[in-house]
C-alpha cells in the first residue's frame, strides 16, 4: 500500500514536473531562436538554417545597431518615458487608492469617484476624439503625449484600494492612538505593507510603457521623437508592400534594414532593460508581509 | 445627495459635449517666417533607412536646403511617417480639419474623396504657367494618362507620380547550374524560352540536384499566385500566364470589345492547365500552396531550387542571399515566349501617388516649382558636383528618395531603358563615365564595371546591380529593340464601390479554387464554376461598375 502510494506521488510529480519543464521550454525556445537568429549571418537566416544554435556565428547586427544614431535616441525616450509614468503612475494610484478605502462614512462621495473611474475603464473617447484632445494641448510630439494620457491607470487603482481594504483596521486605528496624522498613515503604515502589491503595478507600469508603439505612432509625427517599440515597428516592413513604389536603389536600402537577423538583434536588446528590472522588483514579491503584524 | 451627484455628473458631461461641438476658428498659420521666407508644411512618407548624414534629418537635410535656396521656402514637417501609419496620419488630419499645405495621397479613392470633400486646391493654372517644358514632356510620355487620373470634371487637381516601368516577368535560371549541367537552353540566343525548354530544365536540375541539397523542388510559386502589379509578381504565375496572353488579376477588354477580369479568362485556364500538368509530373515544387517569399528565398538560398520568376529588379533584393551563400552562383534571364511568338505583356497601372495642395494655400505654384527643381533641374544637371556638392554627397551615400520634400518618382515612360543603354555603353567602354548625368546611374555603371573587373572578390550589391542590370533590364532592352511585345492596357479604376465591399472575398475565392485547381482536389473543369461564382458573388457587379466608370 505505501509503496504504491509512493509510486503514485512519484509518477503524479513526474507528470507535473514534465508538464511544466514542457510548458517553459514552450516559451523559451522561441525567444532563444530570436537571439541564436540575431548572432547568426542573413544568409543562414534566409536559408532557415538556424536553430538553437547560431549559424555563422557574427555580431554584424548588433553593430549595425550601436551605429544606428535614431535606436538609441528612441531607446532614451522610451527610458524616460518608463520613468515619468511610473512616477506619475504610482503618485495618482496611492493618492486615489488610499481615499477611496475608506468607507462611506469616512468619505462621502466615494461612490461617486468610484463609478466615474469605472467607467471611464469601461468607455473611451476613442481614437479620434483623444488625439484632438492630445492635439488641443499642444501635446503633440513632446513625451507628455506618451505620458499623461496613461497617467490614471483605474485598473492599478482598484487593485491597490482592494489591497488597502485588505489592511488590518486595528494597524491604521494604532497608528492614530500613536498620533499619526492621515498622510503619516499612508506613508508609514499603508504604503511600506503594500509593497508587493505596488510592485506589482509598478510593473504593469514600465511593461505596458515600455512595449507599447501604438501612442508614439499616433502622438508623435516625426520619426525622431518615436520611442523604441514605434521605431522597430517601423523597421519591420513588408517588402511585398513596398515594392510597388519605390524606385530599385530604395527598395534595396529597405532590404538592408528589414532583414530578419537584424529585426531579431533589435528585439533582443529592446527585451534587455525588461529583463533587468524583474530581479530588483522580485524581491518585493514576498508574500504574507501583512500576517503577523497583528495579533487578532 | 447621491442622486444629486450623479444629475450635476450628467450635466458636466453634456456641457463637455457641447464645448467639442462649438467650432474651433479656423487656426492661422504662419505663412512667412521673420525672414521673409514662404512656410509649407508637408505631409511626408518617410522610409526606414534613409541613410540619412548625421545630424541632418527629414525636415532639415541638402534637399530640404535646397529648397530653401532655391525657392526661398521654408519646409516644415507636418508630419512624417511610412506605410498605413502615414495613412493613418492622414486621416488625423483630415478629421481634425488641419490639413498639411502639401502632402501625398497614396491611392485613387483617397484623392477622389479629397476632391469630393472640396479639400484640395485646382492645380490647373498653376501647373499650365509653372511647369516646364521637360516636366510636361514627361508626362506626355505616357500620353499624359497620369495626369488624366488627377484630372476631374476638367481640372488637374493634383500633381501624379508616373507610371512604373512596364516589363516582362522574367525567369531566372541559375546560369552556373545550366553550365555545369551542359543543359541547351535558348539554342537560338534571344532569350526567349518555350514553355518545354522551361520544363526540360527544371527536370533536368530535379534529376541531378545540382545545388546538393538533397531535396530538390522544382519551380516555386508564392500561393497568392498572382499579382495586381508588375512589382508585386515576384514568384508568380504572371509569366506563364503571359504565355496564353492571359494577365490575371486585370481588368481589360478582350478581343470582342467585352470588359472581363483577367483572372476568369480562357486563357488563363490554359495557364493554369499547364500549372496543374506540372504539379502532377513535379515540376513545381510539391509544396505549393503554403509557399510564402520567405519560404522561396529559403528554398533559393539552400539550392533546393534554382527557378523563379519575378521583376527585373528581383536581383537587387530577393537574390542577393544567393550569392552570399554561394560564391559561384549566378543566374540568367529569359522570358517566356507566347503562343503568337510575341512576349504578352500588360501596360502597368498608374502607381496611385499624388502631391495634393491644401485648398486655400496661397502658393499652390510652389508645388510646381518643386517639381520642377527636383524632377528637372536637379534630374538634368550636368555638373552636380560643382553646382550642387551636397546633392553630390547624398547621390554618393545612397541617401534614400524618400528625403526629397516629395516622394514621388516622376520620370519619362523611356528614361529606364534609356539610362540602362548609358550603362551599358559605359561598361562597354564606349562612352566615358562623365556622359551619365543622373548620379544614381553613374553609381550603378562603377558597381557594374567594380563586378566584371573582379567577379571573385566584389560585393553582393555589385552582383546584384550587374544581374539586374545587365540581364535584367538588359532583356528588356533587346526585347524592346527587337519589337517582340505585345502590349494590354488595362482600365485602371480605382477601388470601386462592389470591390470594397466583396473585394476581399472575390479575391481569396480565386486564390483557393486556383490551389485546388493546381493541386489537383478539384479537376480544371472546375474552372468555370469558380467563374460563375465569381460573377455571381459580384464580379458581374463590378464589371458593371467599371464600364459606368469608364463612360463617365
Amino acid at each position: 500500500m505505501v509503496k504504491s502510494k509512493r509510486f503514485s506521488e512519484r509518477a503524479g510529480r513526474f507528470i507535473i514536473y514534465a508538464t511544466v519543464i514542457f510548458l517553459g521550454l514552450v516559451c523559451l525556445l522561441p525567444l532563444w531562436n530570436i537571439v541564436a537568429i540575431s548572432f547568426s549571418s542573413n544568409e543562414a537566416v534566409v536559408a532557415n538554417a538556424v536553430g538553437l544554435k547560431p549559424v555563422n556565428f557574427t555580431t554584424k547586427a548588433y553593430e549595425m545597431i550601436m551605429d544606428d544614431a535614431q535606436f538609441w535616441r528612441s531607446f532614451s525616450i522610451s527610458v524616460q518615458r518608463v520613468i515619468l509614468s511610473l512616477i506619475i503612475n504610482l503618485v495618482i494610484i496611492i493618492l486615489m487608492a488610499y481615499p477611496l478605502s475608506k468607507t462611506k462614512r469616512h468619505f462621502k462621495a466615494r461612490s461617486i469617484y468610484m463609478n466615474l473611474l469605472i467607467f471611464a475603464m469601461l468607455f473611451n473617447g476613442g481614437l479620434i476624439p483623444t488625439y484632438l484632445v492630445v492635439k488641443n494641448l499642444d501635446l503633440i510630439n513632446t513625451i507628455w503625449a506618451l505620458v499623461l494620457p496613461g497617467a490614471v491607470q483605474v485598473f492599478s487603482i482598484i487593485l491597490i484600494m482592494n489591497f488597502f481594504i485588505g489592511v488590518p483596521k486595528s494597524l491604521e486605528e494604532a497608528a492614530i492612538i500613536d498620533g499619526a496624522s492621515p498622510i503619516q498613515v499612508l506613508l508609514k503604515v499603508y504604503i511600506p505593507i503594500s509593497l508587493p502589491a505596488l510592485a506589482t503595478v509598478a510593473l504593469f507600469s514600465i511593461v505596458a510603457n515600455w512595449n507599447d508603439f501604438f501612442q508614439g505612432l499616433i502622438y508623435m509625427t516625426k520619426v525622431s521623437n518615436y520611442p523604441l517599440m514605434t521605431y522597430i515597428q517601423s523597421l519591420t516592413i513588408d517588402i511585398a508592400e513596398m515594392i510597388n513604389s519605390g524606385n530599385s536603389n530604395d527598395l534595396q536600402n529597405i532590404s538592408e534594414v528589414s532583414n530578419r537577423n537584424l529585426n531579431a538583434a533589435k528585439i533582443v536588446i529592446s527585451t534587455i532593460p525588461l529583463l533587468l528590472i524583474y530581479p530588483f522588483l522580485q524581491k518585493y514579491f514576498v508574500t504574507g508581509i501583512v500576517v503577523g503584524s497583528v495579533k487578532e | 445627495m447621491v442622486r444629486n451627484f450623479s444629475k450635476l455628473f450628467i450635466l458636466i458631461l453634456l456641457a463637455a459635449f457641447l464645448a467639442a461641438c462649438v467650432e474651433k476658428d479656423p487656426e492661422e498659420t504662419a505663412s512667412t517666417t521673420e525672414d521673409g521666407e514662404t512656410v509649407i508644411t508637408l505631409g511626408r512618407v518617410t522610409a526606414a533607412n534613409p541613410k540619412l548624414p548625421e545630424g541632418d534629418t527629414y525636415e532639415d537635410n541638402a534637399y530640404t536646403r535646397l529648397v530653401e535656396k532655391e525657392l526661398n521656402v521654408d519646409i516644415r514637417d507636418a508630419f512624417e511617417a511610412e506605410g498605413e501609419d502615414y495613412d493613418r496620419q492622414v486621416a488625423l488630419a483630415i478629421s481634425s480639419g488641419d490639413l498639411p499645405d502639401m502632402m501625398r495621397v497614396n491611392s485613387l479613392d483617397e484623392l477622389k474623396e479629397l476632391v469630393e470633400n472640396d479639400l484640395v486646391a485646382d492645380l490647373t493654372d498653376v501647373y499650365d504657367e509653372n511647369a516646364s517644358d521637360h516636366i510636361k514632356s514627361i508626362y506626355e510620355s505616357y500620353d499624359n494618362r497620369p495626369l488624366n487620373e488627377a484630372t476631374f470634371d476638367g481640372r488637374l487637381m493634383a500633381i501624379p507620380a508616373t507610371i512604373g516601368g512596364n516589363a516582362p516577368n522574367i525567369v531566372w535560371i541559375r546560369k552556373d547550374w545550366i553550365d555545369k549541367l551542359g543543359i541547351e537552353l535558348d539554342s537560338d540566343g534571344d532569350k526567349l524560352i518555350t514553355l518545354e525548354e522551361l520544363e526540360k530544365t527544371a527536370s533536368t536540375f530535379i534529376e541531378n540536384d545540382p545545388g546538393g541539397s538533397g531535396n530538390p523542388v522544382g519551380i516555386p510559386f508564392v500561393y497568392w499566385l498572382n499579382a495586381g502589379d508588375y512589382g508585386g509578381s515576384a514568384f508568380a504565375m504572371t509569366s506563364i500566364a503571359s504565355v496564353f496572353d492571359a494577365h490575371p488579376r486585370h481588368y481589360y477588354e478582350n478581343e470582342n470589345g467585352e470588359i472581363i477580369y483577367g483572372s476568369t479568362s480562357e486563357e488563363t485556364k490554359k495557364a493554369l492547365g499547364v500549372m496543374k500538368e506540372w504539379f502532377d509530373k513535379g515540376i513545381i515544387d510539391p509544396q505549393f500552396g503554403t509557399r510564402t517569399w520567405d519560404d522561396i528565398t529559403a528554398l533559393l538560398t539552400n539550392g533546393q531550387t534554382g527557378i523563379v520568376t519575378g521583376p527585373w529588379h528581383l536581383p537587387d533584393w530577393g537574390l542577393s542571399a544567393v550569392k552570399d551563400m554561394d560564391k559561384e552562383a549566378k543566374f540568367a534571364a529569359y522570358t517566356l515566349k507566347g503562343e503568337n511568338d510575341k512576349v504578352n505583356v500588360f501596360q502597368e497601372n498608374p502607381v496611385g501617388q499624388f502631391i495634393v495642395v491644401r485648398k486655400g494655400y496661397e502658393h499652390p505654384e510652389l508645388a510646381v516649382k518643386i517639381l520642377n527643381l527636383f524632377y528637372d533641374d536637379l534630374a538634368n544637371e550636368k555638373n552636380i558636383e560643382s553646382e550642387y556638392p551636397e546633392i553630390a554627397k547624398y547621390n554618393e551615400l545612397g541617401v534614400d528618395g524618400s528625403t526629397r520634400p516629395f516622394n514621388i518618382e516622376v520620370y519619362s515612360s523611356t528614361s529606364q531603358l534609356d539610362d540602362f543603354r548609358k550603362v551599358e555603353s559605359v561598361v562597354n567602354g564606349e562612352i566615358p563615365m562623365e556622359e551619365i548625368v543622373k548620379p544614381s546611374i553613374k553609381a550603378d555603371a562603377q558597381s557594374i564595371i567594380d563586378y566584371i573587373d573582379n567577379p571573385e572578390n566584389a560585393e553582393t550589391s555589385s552582383w546584384s546591380k550587374y544581374h539586374s542590370r545587365m540581364f535584367g533590364l538588359g532583356l528588356i532592352d533587346e526585347l524592346t529593340k527587337d519589337n517582340k511585345f505585345n502590349w494590354t492596357t488595362p482600365f485602371y479604376v480605382g477601388t470601386t464601390e462592389t470591390m470594397e465591399k466583396k473585394g476581399a472575398n472575390l479575391l481569396k475565392l480565386e486564390e483557393e479554387d486556383f490551389i485546388k485547381i493546381i493541386t489537383g482536389s478539384e479537376s480544371l473543369g472546375y474552372f468555370d464554376t469558380f467563374v460563375e461564382n465569381w460573377k455571381s458573388q459580384g464580379g458581374n457587379e463590378i464589371l458593371t461598375e467599371i464600364e459606368e466608370e469608364i463612360e463617365k
